[in-house]
């Protein structure tokens, strides 16, 4: 069977055969498990997750985390956590993290004293 | 670098539409009020389906996208340029992945993209079934089409899944400098001997109809159009993406003293649209159906990789370990 | 004593040499490669070892008068340049490119390990520089050997098989270089047989553990079967190579690309 002969040289040198229909399909976790990536852009900062990877350990994680998520900055530090090890709540129970507006008590913007201080003064002044 | 237009899979006649009606309305009020879907929400099964299609083919047209300009790493003309080309395909390939790991999150496996890539089930941009021949292309790639890459993208990252969006945001910082990239290279041939003009020029013509068909064929709005515009799953139509590339990149063409092999490409000075002649859209479904310069070689050569690495991939898989989908 | 220009040009040629071609080598895997991730890991080490070479024609150019990077890099006559065969040869199975990428830089490091404490200023500076980036390419190398020698019996005799190939090649990296005497006196470099020596002892434990034994060498393999580069004789796979490398640049040497 004759090989491809391409314009790309590396194509040729990587001898394909032509009409090659033979390839059995990926089977599924071919491309392996997931992992979140977390990346450190400056010491002191937070670590924050800038997307996932496919890795078949926790070492290659780090490797192919480096290269997707670390390749044209500097980092100061990467974690790579299994997909699987993170845990959440499903969307049917979204609504519990809402918060409702009347409880600004919690809130430091709810303290408002200057008005009360103005009014203060000026009756104190007026007597 | 993607393009191809929003070319979406027909309705599907046998699906009922079996949504649940209280969920779709609150579905379409969140992305009314401008929030994102995030992958765990609830949506509606076209939703999913367009989606999935939408990001599958543009992760398999960064994939392929680095075979063309791969080509040319080898042989690109000194440190500099060889040095900033290998970055350029390395994030080509980084896009690939960022957006595999995208439409994963949707439930398609990165397996079962790639089985419908080699099958040809799945489409990737037109424009990566031409070769490129001379280091020109490669410059005219870098710049032209990655330049209507950032116009598609920029616009799709405004679009209602998160995931995606993400993944857009990440991929255009990257893509500036390609375009930078390409057009210091462009205005270098340009701006060169005669010779390295000329050949220039030469890319320029054969690269001028791809790059038309890059955004796809004019849309005719359709009840199905409407329905995906809504859901902020297309973003613009592929005549106004294809505008604004025209009204961006051909005055820095013509500011070359470059020509466009197309005598009734203008700007026309009262509707302030950009007319030309209409590209043969039936080369364009033709390559796109598989008939191209180099679909079959580009097709080889991903099988190729996949079959080669598989022991590799298998010797690391670990039996115990469980996949997930990607969380966000 | 300090060392001849000769000899000094005689080391930083085979070092810049050796990184140059196997940076384009290891770039060719990018879109071809078993895994997208692994892909985008051999362009990196590819651009890496690329700009080391750059790093050190401009030590040509700069300290000792040879012509610009681009020039020296991409335009010599095949017999002028001093890389070992052991680079030259096509990537091959993704098992004889991970094999060999994981033997080089090994040597790599220990080169610039030592180059960092060299005599010849300009080198110490650039070697101190670039080792943080290959200590990267020795960590990729080490967790893949590791894995994928005890990825199973398959994955394991690929490897071995690729060690049995690549093993007398790699011998070829510490061929004497010209002048090598002078710059050993000169405190330049450590020399060639104490390099090997050093390497033999660090890439061990590694292929200890993934339960791969050296290969045995007849007496031709462990002497000088891949030996010639150092001095300008090459394998049958450099001379398509430079002229691939060199192909845009050749048809107009004085225009700007």
């Amino acid at each position: 069977m004759s090989t491809i002969k391409s314009l790309d040289p590396r194509v040729t040198r990587f001898n394909i055969e032509e009409d090659d229909q033979s390839m059995q399909p990926l089977e599924r976790r071919d491309y392996f498990e997931t992992y979140e990536v977390f990346h450190q852009a400056k010491r002191g900062g937070r670590h924050t997750h800038v997307g996932s990877v496919h890795a078949p350990s926790p070492e290659m994680a780090f490797l192919f985390a480096k290269e997707q998520y670390g390749r044209r900055s500097t980092s100061t530090s990467i974690w790579v956590v299994r997909t699987s090890d993170i845990h959440t709540v499903g969307d049917e129970h979204s609504d519990m993290w809402e918060n409702v507006p009347e409880k600004q008590y919690r809130e430091a913007g709810f303290y408002k004293v200057r008005s009360r201080i103005e009014q203060f003064k000026k009756r104190h002044n007026d007597s | 670098m993607y393009g191809g237009g929003y070319i979406f899979d027909k309705p599907l006649q046998d699906h009922k539409d079996d949504d649940d009606p209280v969920k779709l309305a609150e579905f379409e009020a969140r992305i009314d009020r401008g929030e994102k879907v995030e992958p765990h929400d609830w949506m509606p099964f076209e939703y999913r389906r367009q989606l999935i299609r939408l990001i599958e083919q543009h992760a398999h047209s960064e994939i392929i996208g680095a075979l063309p300009e791969g080509t040319w790493i080898t042989r690109a003309p000194g440190f500099r340029r060889k040095l900033a080309l290998a970055a350029k395909v390395q994030d080509e390939v980084g896009h690939a992945q960022l957006l595999y790991n995208a439409a994963e999150t949707l439930g398609k496996s990165r397996e079962e993209m790639i089985n419908d890539l080699i099958s040809g089930k799945s489409k990737y941009s037109n424009v990566f079934n031409y070769p490129a021949k001379t280091w020109a292309d490669t410059a005219v790639i870098a710049w032209l089409i990655d330049a209507g890459a950032i116009v598609n993208q920029v616009t799709n990252s405004k679009g209602s899944y998160a995931p995606y969006c993400r993944a857009l945001e990440r991929i255009c910082q990257e893509e500036s400098f390609h375009l930078k990239y390409g057009y210091d290279a462009v205005v270098h041939l340009a701006t060169g001997t005669p010779a390295q003009r000329e050949v220039l020029q030469d890319a320029l013509n054969r690269w001028w109809p791809p790059i038309m068909h890059f955004f796809g064929p004019p849309d005719n709005a359709s009840v199905h159009g409407e329905k995906l515009m809504r859901w902020k799953v297309k973003m613009a139509s592929n005549d106004d993406m294809r505008q604004q590339f025209l009204n961006m990149y051909v005055p820095k063409i013509w500011e070359l003293e470059l020509t466009l092999p197309d005598p009734n490409l203008r700007k026309n000075p009262e509707t302030r649209r950009w007319e030309y002649t209409e590209p043969d859209w039936d080369e364009f479904k033709r390559v796109i159906n598989g008939d191209g310069p180099c679909n079959k070689e580009r097709l080889a050569v991903r099988r190729t990789a996949e079959e080669r690495g598989k022991w590799v991939r298998e010797a690391l898989l670990r039996p115990e370990t469980q996949y997930s989908v990607p969380l966000s | 004593m300090t060392a001849s220009n000769e000899a000094l040009k005689s080391l930083l040629y085979a070092t810049a040499d050796d990184l140059l071609i196997l940076g384009h080598r290891n770039s060719e895997w990018t879109g071809l490669g078993p895994l997208l991730e692994e892909d985008i890991a051999f362009s990196s080490m590819a651009q890496d070892q690329m700009g080391q070479s750059l790093a050190l024609y401009e030590i040509l150019q700069r300290d000792l008068g040879e012509r610009d990077p681009d020039t020296i890099a991409f335009l010599r006559p095949e017999s002028e340049y001093r890389c070992c065969h052991f680079v030259e040869y096509p990537i091959g199975s993704y098992a004889f490119s991970l094999m060999r990428h994981f033997l080089f830089d090994q040597a790599s490091y220990l080169r610039f390990a030592a180059l960092a404490e060299s005599s010849f200023k300009p080198l110490a500076f650039v070697s101190r520089k670039l080792l943080g980036e290959i200590k990267y390419h020795i960590m990729h190398g080490n967790t893949w050997m590791a894995q994928l020698s005890r990825g199973g019996e398959e994955s394991h005799a690929r490897m071995q098989s690729a060690l049995n190939e690549a093993f007398p090649m790699a011998l070829g990296i510490f061929e004497k270089l010209e002048h090598e005497e002078e710059l050993v006196d000169a405190g330049v470099y450590a020399g060639s047989a104490q390099l090997r020596d050093l390497w033999l002892q660090h890439i061990e434990p590694a292929l200890a553990h993934g339960g791969l034994a050296l290969p045995e060498l007849n007496a031709q393999e462990a002497g000088t079967a891949f030996f010639g580069g150092r001095k300008g004789f090459h394998s049958e796979h450099l001379g398509s190579l430079i002229e691939e490398m060199g192909a845009v640049l050749r048809s107009d040497p004085s225009a700007d690309w």
